[in-house]
């Protein structure tokens, strides 16, 4: 199989894969000597970063195909989970954004020319032709694929409870499954990482890995919050705290949604101790056993705070004001209080422990 | 519980075993298993992270061992054997609901008497089966009673096999309703203007082939059917019951469920304003009843060990039963679960908890102290800790 522009334009099929393998590319060599592979690979990564795409595709053939198994090194290199994520993602809005324009161009001029990407050729490749059927309004998606793919979509509509399930199968429109694709895309990129990269690979490398690592703490998308500032807190957290600290007894979603918030800021168990403490009701053993298991300490997962949208269903979203909706689109209790935080001048911001101590 | 009535049904524990055939779960081998031994004390100790290798023949192992409880996983692993989950290599997991009558709203603790208990867990159970079988369209289920408070259902279609917990959870949120939005439920049609009234832009319609959307539709169908059948005024005082509509919002209605009732037979509730607002009242009421109160956990835990059907509760000394579909409507779990092998004699007991009880069919009402029962009620009341055992 030789290398064509259909391998280059969307890098993750298993054909594009098997052309890399068949063309006997090694990429030790590779990285060593094609320096332009390099760059794209590293583009890929940094555009994904800065513009959650991954950049103009090279004029060569292959050094655009070539370069997504270099991106994935690198990325495996890093191994930082917020760049894994955000270069699927990437990835993933790319080529949703190419099949998308192919497909409605397929479909206009009945087109049957080879070298384009048609939507039963996507399917198969995720082993979705079985579980996807096209009808009059739209498609039917069969539900384990359906939540394969939509558990970690944005947004209510694709929550399975507000969808038509009829017989095992969900009612997507057009474009909802072009929006399914993507995440399968998303998944796929995802799959594997990180590679174990063999040493020489890494080393020739090195500088393209500490560029990115700078990009990234410029970014600050690795800075873990240590600041408590509870007037800062998105609604829902300040209305669970309000709760707690007035003795009013939450259930244990609502518990676990404040203690893992808490947690996720820098509090350590004694703070979050001391916080509720206020409420006499809360028992201190309880509270210690809630947000050691939360930590980790206790079990053998550590947990972080719920999603906008888990909060919503459990019904703890309260008061949602503009920047739930607008600047963070309901997504995380944490982007909230992280945009309140970079909004804010640092210098103004009390931190709740060092008022503590001053009091104390 | 004292010495010798821990010995007396581990031993009758120990007869069942020998004497029924138990048929393990698919791929039992590739599952995790665990069991709770009798102990002394008030505390259980459970023996877990047992393959099937380590346990030998599962008929022989029972029988020899006599457990007070036995599981095994939801999940089938590399390794069932290993000690911690990381170590086990997850391959899949069934889906598992569990319905326990503890945690349903409709139940009065302290007041529902086991044998109410367990009736409204089978309505609960029933509508769960609904959407298993209709939303779902799940084929391989199979449904146990637990042989305490509550139901099983084992769902192993291979589409669900994979699911993490995330999907899991949307699973038990739409079985519970939990994070329905009726503005999600309604799908939206744009129309051109009619001429002589002003026309929305979208026409919305409640969504008739499935889903939360059709139940709702449904019950808002039924609720036009009554309004149309009614004279006016009776219409409009039932209309009127609803939040915000008013006497005219309620003629409105009544109007349209005459003169343009196939319209809500479609779905469509742009017809009025109002048809929306009683909609979603009615959205509020469809999940309230229907919903199938599941325990969360049990479902999104890939790792579960789940109660063996065949085996007996230990504190109950009922049997966890497997239970046909067709036998379903007819399965009472009072006289269903009780083992063959505690039947036709009675034993001596010290009734130590008196008052009612139902079991096998016959209602009983106990005084304390040293008594004959049949052995089934004698072994119920043991496991429950209401009776101890007595000498023959």
């Amino acid at each position: 199989m030789a290398i064509e522009p259909l391998h280059a334009r969307y890098p993750f099929l298993g054909a594009a894969r098997r052309a890399v393998d068949e063309a006997g590319v090694d990429l030790a060599q590779v990285v060593a000597s094609e320096e332009a592979v390099v760059e794209r690979g590293l583009e890929r990564v940094e555009t994904a970063v800065a513009e959650r795409e991954v950049g103009d595709p090279h004029r060569r053939t292959r050094v655009e195909l070539l370069s997504y198994p270099v991106a994935r090194v690198l990325v495996s290199l890093v191994d930082e989970r917020v760049l894994t994520r955000a270069c699927a993602r990437a990835e993933a809005a790319t080529a949703h954004e190419r099949f998308t324009e192919e497909f409605a161009t397929t479909a206009e001029y009945k087109s049957t020319a080879s070298g384009r990407l048609t939507l039963a050729d996507l399917l198969a490749e995720f082993d979705l032709t079985a579980a996807v059927r096209e009808t009059p309004d739209g498609y039917r998606v069969e539900v384990g694929a359906y939540l394969d793919l939509a558990a970690d979509q944005w947004g209510d509509e694709w929550r399975l409870v507000n969808r038509a399930l009829a017989d095992g199968e969900v009612r997507v429109g057009d474009d909802e499954l072009l929006e399914l694709l993507r995440q399968a895309v998303r998944h796929r990129v995802e799959e594997g990482l990180p590679l174990s990269v063999p040493d020489p690979v890494a080393t020739e490398l090195d500088d393209e890995v500490d560029r990115i690592r700078e990009t990234l703490a410029e970014l600050e998308l690795t800075r873990e919050i240590d600041t408590v500032v509870p007037e800062l807190f998105p609604p829902c957290m300040k209305h669970l705290l309000d709760r707690v600290q007035k003795g009013d007894h939450l259930e244990h979603h609502s518990r676990f949604a404040i203690a893992s918030f808490l947690t996720s800021i820098g509090m350590t168990t004694d703070d979050i101790v001391d916080l509720f403490e206020v409420n006499p009701g809360f028992g201190e053993e309880a509270t210690r056993y809630q947000v050691d298991h939360i930590r980790g300490k206790t079990s053998p997962t550590e947990y972080s705070p719920p999603s906008c949208a888990t909060m919503q269903s459990y019904g703890d979203c309260v008061n949602m004001d503009d920047i739930c909706e607008d600047v963070i689109d309901q997504s995380h209790p944490l982007n909230y209080y992280e945009h309140r935080l970079d909004e804010s001048d640092e210098d103004d911001l009390v931190d709740w422990r060092e008022s503590e101590d001053a009091g104390a | 519980m004292h010495e010798q009535t821990r010995a007396y049904l581990r031993g009758r524990f120990g007869d069942y075993y020998r004497r029924t055939g138990l048929s393990p779960p698919p791929d039992a081998s590739e599952r995790e298993w665990g069991y709770v031994p009798w102990t002394e004390g008030p505390g259980e100790t459970m023996v877990r992270h047992r393959s099937l290798l380590d346990l030998g023949e599962l008929g022989e192992f029972l029988a020899r061992e006599r457990p007070k409880h036995v599981y095994f996983s939801a999940g089938r692993y590399d390794d069932p054997g290993a000690s911690t989950m990381s170590g086990k290599g997850w391959r899949s997991s069934d889906l598992v609901f569990d319905l326990d009558a503890d945690h349903l709203p409709s139940v009065v603790l302290g007041e529902d008497s086991y044998a109410t208990m367990l009736a409204k867990c089978k309505d609960a159970l029933e509508r769960l089966l609904d959407f298993l079988d209709d939303d779902f369209g799940f084929e391989d289920l199979t449904v146990v009673f637990s042989g305490g408070r509550g139901y099983h259902v084992h769902v192993r279609d291979e589409t669900v096999r994979g699911l993490d917990s995330d999907a899991r959870r949307e699973v038990v949120d739409y079985v519970r309703g939990i994070g329905l939005e009726f503005d999600h439920l309604v799908d939206e049609e744009t129309v051109d203007g009619e001429a002589g009234r002003v026309s929305p832009a979208t026409n919305r319609y409640l969504p008739a082939e499935g889903g939360w959307g059709a139940r709702v539709h449904e019950r808002l169908l039924e609720l036009a059917e009554a309004v149309r059948e009614q004279d006016e005024e009776t219409a409009i005082e039932t209309l009127s019951a609803y939040d915000d509509i008013g006497e005219r919002r309620a003629r409105a209605m009544y109007n349209i469920a005459g003169d343009r009732f196939e319209e809500i037979e479609r779905g469509n509730i742009s017809a009025h304003t109002a048809f929306e607002q009683v909609a979603e009242q009615v959205a509020a009421v469809t999940v309230a009843e229907e919903n199938a109160p599941i325990d969360e956990p049990v479902t999104t835990d890939t790792n579960r060990l789940i109660r063996l059907p065949g085996s007996l509760h230990g504190g109950s000394g009922l049997a966890v039963v497997r239970i046909e579909r067709a036998d379903l409507d007819a399965f009472d779990p009072l006289v269903d679960a009780v083992p063959e092998t505690f039947v036709g004699h009675d034993i001596a007991v010290d009734v130590t908890d008196p008052g009612a009880v139902e079991l096998n069919g016959e209602a009983f009402d106990l005084d304390e102290g040293v008594q004959q029962l049949p052995e089934y009620l004698g072994v119920f009341l043991m496991a429950r800790g209401r009776a101890e055992k007595a000498q023959e």
